[in-house]
């Protein structure tokens, strides 16, 4: 179910509309069969559903039982048996294509004459989010901070919330488990807050994500026929096209839960305003950076081996070194973790992985020499145009490394960074291939015109929401002014969205994982 | 209480904003959205068929010479299976005492109809549970991506709003070369000489698809007890074997008890003249058009008991249409269209 159709807009509707009219004791049960009509919407077939169970009922079990044995070993043993389940399944479904890649290439680098023909696996909607959320479950459990839940039913509706299934965020049952039992009371200005930011979403998604994409396609397409200026144009947009479309889909999923009484936790907040590559990872897909530190680097970190190492890497290298190389070697693993998350492909690990790590240890490296060079340059860091300068900065390397996200394979991306780097100032100055290029970028002059427009309101809304959500600053203004900007976004998104006949809406960039 | 009203008068505005915005941005008008805007139980006779009910069958004339209006609810290439539906939508805004069916398209499976010619059908039809019932009618033959594309046909404004960056003068004003549904423009204005063609006697079934609508169709027409006449415009057809299964199509039709006309074997139709009466082997232009409206006004005045509704001040508007076409005729064909009448008529 596409987050931006009206299949979903209208499942929504009657799912708030049951949800507000049957007794509140019972709300929890329309949100869990809104999650399994979700859930199996496009792919009802008895291997998802065993999928879904499959990782529904040891982790049911398993919570109780790590409860029952609290703080025993036997305790810490259910746990990795539960984690072992749940990901071992993850990886049986998303990751057997990337394992037999990697057999192919040692086979051809030892030229072994054999190739293993890929599979076709038929993964469920956000197996990706409903596995690491069931394991953050049960290691909460472990930790004592939360309780098992002890309804089978319960525990499936907290796995398969609906609205975060194609995008995220991941939640935690210790803050939004309890909140799904809670009973909530109708409100009307939650529902007026939460359908702004529904709209704000679809702004997002169909005026803008979707008019990049087809930029970036039809550059990424046809990369013989653009030069260097088009390419690093493409380049350069692409990791607004991700913006656009994975914070729109938040904004849409925060939107029907925040109706519902259900609050999730910000997955963005202002990534492109970031200084430093360290800063806008604490911006972008806030859920999965706190999940991964609090469930792999921090355990890491904590683990017997790593402070083993730490304690030899202090000795051998002094305290500040030895401290820093373990800790990046835990980062590593994370990192690497990120990249494998994204997607079953080399391109994921490089890209939102290993070229992210790379960035920040860069960053963590060179700041003092960077601190150096400033202040014997007489540079204040404090100006606003040094800032800008680390805003433009972070966004170059972040746009670099998606270069690897967005590529169909390595030597796609190879070819990209060639073809960007390829200038040739003759062709730049040849106004008859430049204006066919213009012609072939995918939109035409007047979606441009509203590409531009749309990215400098949403850019000024960005500003706008540095102290206070510009939602919440709307809802405080007069009627006429209120009304007249909701009117003006509803027929905005209704006039130049890029839906419907005509258009060929890319699925959720987000939702494969 | 104040909350209430304040979503209710949000939403109203909003829906008034909407239809103001969705005139715009909609299909081009045509002889169907022009069908709606006649008064109710104005309309003497339905002509409902393809291009060739609206290139063909001049309305405003023969109003002008025996006063009994007629609506056209043709549209380019309409697939037969809609006919039905049609007449459903006829039935809710008028009481005609004589349906007319172009044949034309019955030999057509719905493999031959783009979802571009099942749309300017559909999405010219009011929003009702009948034009639901006429878009599953037609998307049970499609395959089943097209299937997913329900939504798009249900709720046309899915396809519409992409308009903004083109609304046309039509869109926004009206289709001024349309007269009460006949269509008089520079296109149909032209002579483009074409061959002569022979009417093959031959007699070959219908596709069972085709047999299967058209069965049904008649089923529908005498369970109504609908006064029909079916006809076939003088064209010339693609399809191999069409002119075969057209006359399978009559023979059927007559052995229901229908009237069929079949004007391209007419003996006494026989003033067509091929080097200048057709703008395109399918379409007769205006010449053609005249000729074949005053034949079939004839027969209708001679054989309905068709009511005139000429100095009626109720149906003044077709008096004002018919001397707007008189004056598109003129600075068309650079002629006066009275003195061409009377030049064909002797």
């Amino acid at each position: 179910m596409n987050l931006t159709s009206l299949v979903f807009l209208g499942f929504c509707a009657i799912t708030l509309f049951i949800y507000f009219i049957i007794p509140r004791k019972l709300q929890w049960v329309v949100l869990l069969i809104s999650s399994v009509i979700f859930l199996f919407y496009d792919n009802l077939h008895i291997s998802t559903v065993i999928q879904a169970l499959l990782v529904l009922v040891p982790s049911y079990i398993i919570a109780i039982k790590i409860e029952e044995n609290y703080n025993t070993k036997k305790a810490k043993n259910f746990l990795i048996f539960g984690t072992i389940i749940i990901i071992g399944q993850l990886i049986y479904l998303k990751y057997t294509n990337l394992f037999l890649a990697t057999v192919n290439h040692i086979c051809n680098l030892f030229k072994i004459d054999y190739q293993f023909n890929f599979v076709q696996r038929n993964s469920l909607i956000g197996i990706s989010y409903y596995s690491l959320i069931m394991i953050s479950y049960l290691a909460d459990i472990y930790r004592g901070s939360c309780k098992a839940q002890r309804n089978i039913f319960k525990c499936a509706t907290f796995m398969s919330y609906f609205p975060i299934l194609s995008s995220g965020p991941f939640i935690r049952y210790e803050e939004t488990g309890k909140e799904i039992f809670e009973e909530h009371k109708f409100n009307f200005d939650r529902m007026r807050k939460g359908l702004v930011r529904i709209l704000w979403g679809l702004f997002k998604i169909l005026v803008i994500s979707e008019r990049i994409g087809m930029i970036v396609d039809s550059i990424y397409g046809n990369l013989n026929e653009f030069n260097a200026v088009f390419t690093a144009f493409a380049v350069f947009l692409f990791p607004l096209q991700l913006f656009t479309n994975f914070s729109g889909s938040i904004d849409i999923i925060m939107g029907v839960s925040e109706i519902l009484g259900i609050k999730l936790p910000e997955n963005f907040i202002l990534p492109f305003f970031s200084k430093t590559m360290t800063e806008f990872w604490r911006h972008w897909h806030i859920t999965l950076g706190a999940w991964l530190r609090d469930y792999i680097f921090y355990p890491l970190q904590k683990s017997n081996a790593v402070q083993k190492l730490t304690k030899k890497c202090k000795d051998k290298f002094g305290k500040k070194i030895g401290k820093k190389i373990p800790m990046y070697l835990s980062m590593l693993v994370m990192w690497i973790i990120i990249g494998v998350w994204h997607g079953g492909a080399y391109t994921y690990i490089i890209g939102s992985g290993l070229l992210q790590f790379l960035f920040i240890v860069l960053e963590d490296l060179l700041e003092p020499v960077a601190d150096k060079i400033t202040k014997k340059l007489g540079i204040k860091r404090n100006l606003f145009r040094y800032k800008l300068y680390q805003v433009i900065r972070t966004y170059i390397l972040f746009s670099f490394s998606m270069i690897f996200f967005r590529a169909t394979r390595l030597s796609n991306a190879i070819e990209i960074i060639k073809n960007m780097f390829s200038i040739n100032l003759s062709l730049l100055y040849n106004k008859e291939l430049f204006m066919h290029m213009i012609g072939n970028i995918g939109i035409d002059i007047y979606d441009l015109a509203v590409l531009i427009i749309s990215l400098i309101i949403m850019f000024i809304i960005g500003l706008l929401s540095r102290n206070e959500s510009a939602r919440e600053k709307l809802l405080k203004q007069n009627l006429i002014f209120r009304w007249g900007v909701l009117y003006l976004l509803i027929f905005v998104i209704i006039v130049f969205g890029c839906y419907g006949v005509g258009y060929d809406p890319t699925a959720f960039i987000y939702r494969q994982f | 209480m104040k909350k209430i009203i304040g979503t209710i008068a949000f939403l109203l505005i909003f829906c008034i904003l909407f239809i103001c915005l969705r005139h715009i941005l909609w299909i081009a008008p045509n002889p169907i959205s022009y069908f709606y805007e006649e008064p109710k139980n104005s309309l003497d006779i339905i002509y409902i068929g393809a291009s060739n009910a609206f290139t063909s069958f001049n309305t405003v004339l023969t109003y002008d010479l025996y006063g009994f209006t007629t609506g056209l609810l043709a549209s380019n290439t309409q697939p037969f299976g809609l006919i039905k539906y049609l007449i459903i939508e006829a039935e809710k805004y008028q009481k005609p005492s004589l349906y007319i069916i172009d044949l034309a398209r019955v030999v057509n499976t719905m493999d031959d109809y783009t979802s571009e010619n099942i749309r300017v059908t559909v999405d010219s039809m009011k929003f009702s549970k009948n034009r639901i019932n006429a878009i599953n009618s037609i998307l049970k033959y499609k395959d089943e991506i097209e299937k997913k594309e329900y939504f798009n046909y249900y709720f046309s404004f899915l396809m519409y709003h992409n308009r903004w960056k083109n609304p046309t003068k039509r869109t926004i004003v009206g289709d001024n070369t349309l007269f009460k549904g006949f269509c008089l423009n520079e296109e149909t204005s032209k002579s483009i000489p074409q061959d002569y063609f022979e009417w093959k006697k031959g007699i070959k079934e219908l596709d069972d698809e085709c047999e299967q609508i058209l069965v049904d169709l008649i089923n529908f027409i005498k369970g109504n007890n609908l006064n029909t006449l079916f006809v076939v415009p003088v064209r010339k057809f693609d399809d191999e074997f069409a002119q075969e299964k057209i006359n399978y199509t009559c023979n059927l039709l007559k052995k229901e008890g229908f009237n069929v006309i079949n004007f391209n074997t007419l003996e006494d139709f026989n003033n067509i003249d091929y080097n200048t009466d057709f703008y395109n082997k399918a379409h007769v232009n205006i010449y053609g058009s005249t000729k074949y409206t005053l034949y079939l006004s004839k027969y209708l005045n001679d054989n309905y008991n068709l009511e005139s509704h000429k100095n009626n001040q109720l149906y003044k508007s077709w008096d004002e249409e018919y001397n707007r076409f008189k004056a598109n005729f003129n600075s068309l064909v650079n002629k006066d269209f009275d003195t061409f009448l009377k030049q064909i008529e002797n």
